[in-house]
């Protein structure tokens, strides 16, 4: 940038855009059904496994264990299908939000949290992809800064055309071009 | 003294020219085996912790068959030597004109390339044994991974100098270079750095004394950590001490005993015992801060803070304030009585990550200084910052008084009613009540921290104010963000209050329950300092 065309004029903070009204872009509509199917298909291999334990006949279990099992199931049900509903809602409520000088992430149900990620302070960007994502097209963006691990900025669920879109917008940006 | 290393100096500039024409791998001194010797041993110790358990059990059985175990110790003692030797011979190094080469490792070989405009920091460190030949070691940190660091482990230490005035000024250029865009932004810092390309020297901004040091040794909590790790041993050492008290002549549970004493008595013997082992303990914890603080000096040369301290082993920690992440400064509740401050210069997490004793640490931290050295340092660091004003008037906005409410009755009452209903069904009525009493204490504590609890901000700079009974400032520029989190949930909501969560490469803080607006407030303004100021995080 040459020194002339520098302008810095005062802005009010109360002209300041802000992250309160943002435009919410929803993930994939193919995210919420794919984390129900692996919720539920574990609950269910969970609770053979159990019903296999009980019923074999070649192993003989101490009695207590024994009359345990069956609450255990309805327990494992219970709560996995618990989960399943409450992912479920959770996962209707992320979205994200790409301005164009910062990346929002926001989520949570009874705990809101919305995660604001200027560009200019990425450091590099990944793509994750698992086994059951890979199967249905959908990808994990993960921006990291010098924020820490802990603090790496995650969008999941997104169609990977978008993801690899997003990146791309990432990686050309003026401000990562310069600092990065 | 300056003269001598002056002269010295130029020999070794000489040597230095020689060294990277012929550009050839460099052998280590011999004293360099004493190095890793030691280092092996202290890993070894540093490891110990977890095998005490097991040393404990089997010590019964190590005082039984001493030809078992003397050989074995000794054996190892040997391998040690050993190890330290083959290190030392694998160990080579090289320099060319602007980027260092180190081969080293025995089983797994590593070979680093590491270009001097990378360095982000360069701490030169000389341990008490490497004091009679005149050694020392630099090592350099980068920015990336704590695994990526450099370690020149026994050089000749005006060469060490040498070598650090060189590579930071190969990084200041490249600095310049990328900061060329931005200067009109910034051209007191341009000026300055152009300034001090002339002159070089150093100016000492702070020093602790002794008696600043025992200060901050007794007010420095280290000490209940040391109880902590005695702790399995408690049994051990009291049976011990009452068996040497009574070979003494005093017998403990006769000098307890309410049948012979009256109750003051008795108490009046417990203090003073409890008053004597805490003697004991402070003395330790101010041997400590006088080992890793001995000759602390805080100096500045052009824009780098550099700090100098050390008993035995000597460190030089030097930062550059661009790296500055943020100033922190703490008070504790014996610091409050004496009017001391801790003042903390913390730079990126990533350059210390597996660096965590105070001295070593390349967080810079200026132990025990009073208020107004505390304030001129700070103000050095950061013109422009109203933290002396903030503190003062007590501008901070405090956070809502529903954090009291929630923290009491969510968290703390069901446990304590719980607690209570189970011990007066059982009869137990003292327990009823002494667990009455903690919770009243801990609701206390709760107020104490809400009324700790503060925010404040202006046009450049963050201040924050927590702690409990003591109070600690953190004050950081708002373009060193690095992420912001916005929190709130549907209690809240309510409520309209929100929690902000900002995060820094020094780690993160966060602000519970302040009102909505003011959350989006701090976020808009944040983002927009980020993203307008193009200024760089380090």
């Amino acid at each position: 940038m040459p020194e002339s065309n520098f302008s810095n004029p005062i802005v009010a903070t109360d002209q300041l855009p802000t992250i309160l009204n943002l435009e919410h872009n929803s993930l994939s509509e193919k995210y919420a059904p794919l984390n129900r199917l692996i919720n539920l298909s574990v609950t269910l291999v969970i609770c053979v496994i159990v019903l296999v334990v009980y019923f074999q006949p070649f192993v003989a279990l101490p009695q207590g264990l024994h009359s345990f099992l069956p609450y255990f199931i309805w327990a494992v049900a219970f709560l996995g299908l618990l989960l399943t509903w409450f992912t479920h809602a959770r996962d209707h409520v992320k979205s994200y939000t790409l301005r164009e000088l910062d990346l929002h992430y926001t989520s949570g149900l009874f705990f809101r949290k919305v995660v604001s990620q200027p560009i200019t302070r990425i450091q590099h960007i990944e793509l994750k992809r698992g086994p059951f994502e890979r199967k249905v097209g959908l990808a994990r963006l993960q921006v990291f800064s010098a924020g820490g691990e802990m603090h790496t900025f995650e969008i999941p669920g997104l169609p990977v055309e978008k993801a690899q879109q997003l990146r791309q917008f990432i990686l050309q940006h003026r401000d990562v071009v310069k600092h990065g | 003294m300056d003269n001598q290393a002056d002269t010295s100096s130029i020999k070794n500039i000489k040597a230095m020219d020689q060294s990277h024409n012929l550009d050839q791998w460099q052998v280590l001194s011999p004293v360099a085996i004493l190095y890793f010797g030691v280092s092996v041993f202290k890993h070894l110790f540093s490891n110990i912790i977890y095998l005490i358990p097991a040393i404990v059990v089997s010590y019964n059985s190590v005082l039984e068959r001493p030809f078992i175990w003397l050989p074995a110790i000794l054996l190892a003692f040997v391998l040690l030597i050993l190890f330290a030797f083959v290190s030392f011979k694998v160990y080579r190094y090289r320099l060319t004109d602007d980027n260092i080469e180190i081969r080293s490792g025995i089983f797994s070989k590593k070979h680093l390339n590491l270009p001097f405009s990378r360095v982000q920091n360069v701490k030169i460190e000389q341990p008490i044994y490497y004091r009679f030949s005149g050694h020392a070691c630099l090592q350099l940190d980068t920015a990336g991974s704590a695994k990526n660091e450099a370690k020149l482990v026994a050089i000749k230490l005006d060469f060490a100098q040498q070598l650090k005035t060189r590579i930071q000024s190969q990084s200041q250029h490249n600095k310049v270079d990328i900061n060329q865009e931005n200067t009109s932004a910034e051209p007191s810092e341009l000026q300055s750095e152009s300034a001090n390309s002339q002159s070089q020297q150093e100016i000492v901004l702070n020093r602790r004394h002794l008696s600043d040091l025992v200060i901050h040794g007794i007010t420095s909590n280290r000490i209940w950590i040391f109880l902590g790790g005695l702790a399995p041993f408690y049994n051990k050492i009291v049976d011990s001490v009452g068996e040497w008290l009574t070979d003494l002549g005093i017998n403990l549970t006769e000098l307890f005993s309410l049948q012979t004493h009256s109750l003051l008595e008795v108490a009046l013997y417990a203090l003073s015992l409890t008053m004597l082992i805490m003697l004991l303990l402070v003395s330790f914890s101010v041997i400590g801060a006088i080992i890793s603080f001995y000759g602390y000096t805080l100096s500045k040369q052009d824009d780098k803070y550099i700090r100098r301290s050390g008993l035995f082993t000597k460190h030089e920690v030097s930062m550059s304030l661009s790296r500055l992440q943020m100033v922190v400064q703490k008070q504790d509740w014996l610091d409050v009585l004496l009017k001391r401050i801790n003042l903390n210069f913390e730079q990126s997490n990533s350059f210390s990550k597996n660096l965590n004793s105070s001295a070593s640490s390349s967080k810079i931290i200026v132990p025990s200084i009073k208020p107004h050295e505390c304030q001129t340092l700070i103000d050095d660091a950061y013109p422009g910052n109203a933290l002396n004003t903030l503190v003062s008037k007590n501008a901070f906005t405090a956070i809502s008084k529903r954090f009291i409410f929630r923290n009491i009755v969510y968290i703390l009452m069901p446990l304590w009613l719980i607690v209570t209903s189970v011990t007066v069904i059982n009869d137990k009525l003292m327990l009823a009540v002494l667990a009455s009493t903690v919770f009243l204490g801990l609701c206390g504590l709760v107020v104490l921290r809400w009324k700790r609890w503060g925010i404040a901000r202006d046009k450049g700079f963050v201040y924050l104010r927590k702690g409990l009974i003591g109070v600690d400032y953190y004050c950081f520029p708002t373009y060193k963000l690095q992420q912001i989190q916005f929190q709130q949930n549907l209690l809240m909501k309510r409520r309209q209050l929100a929690s902000v969560k900002f995060i820094l490469a020094s780690g993160s803080l966060k602000v519970p329950m302040i009102s909505e607006e003011l959350a989006y407030g701090l976020i808009d303004q944040g983002l927009y300092q980020v993203e307008s100021s193009q200024k760089s995080w380090m």
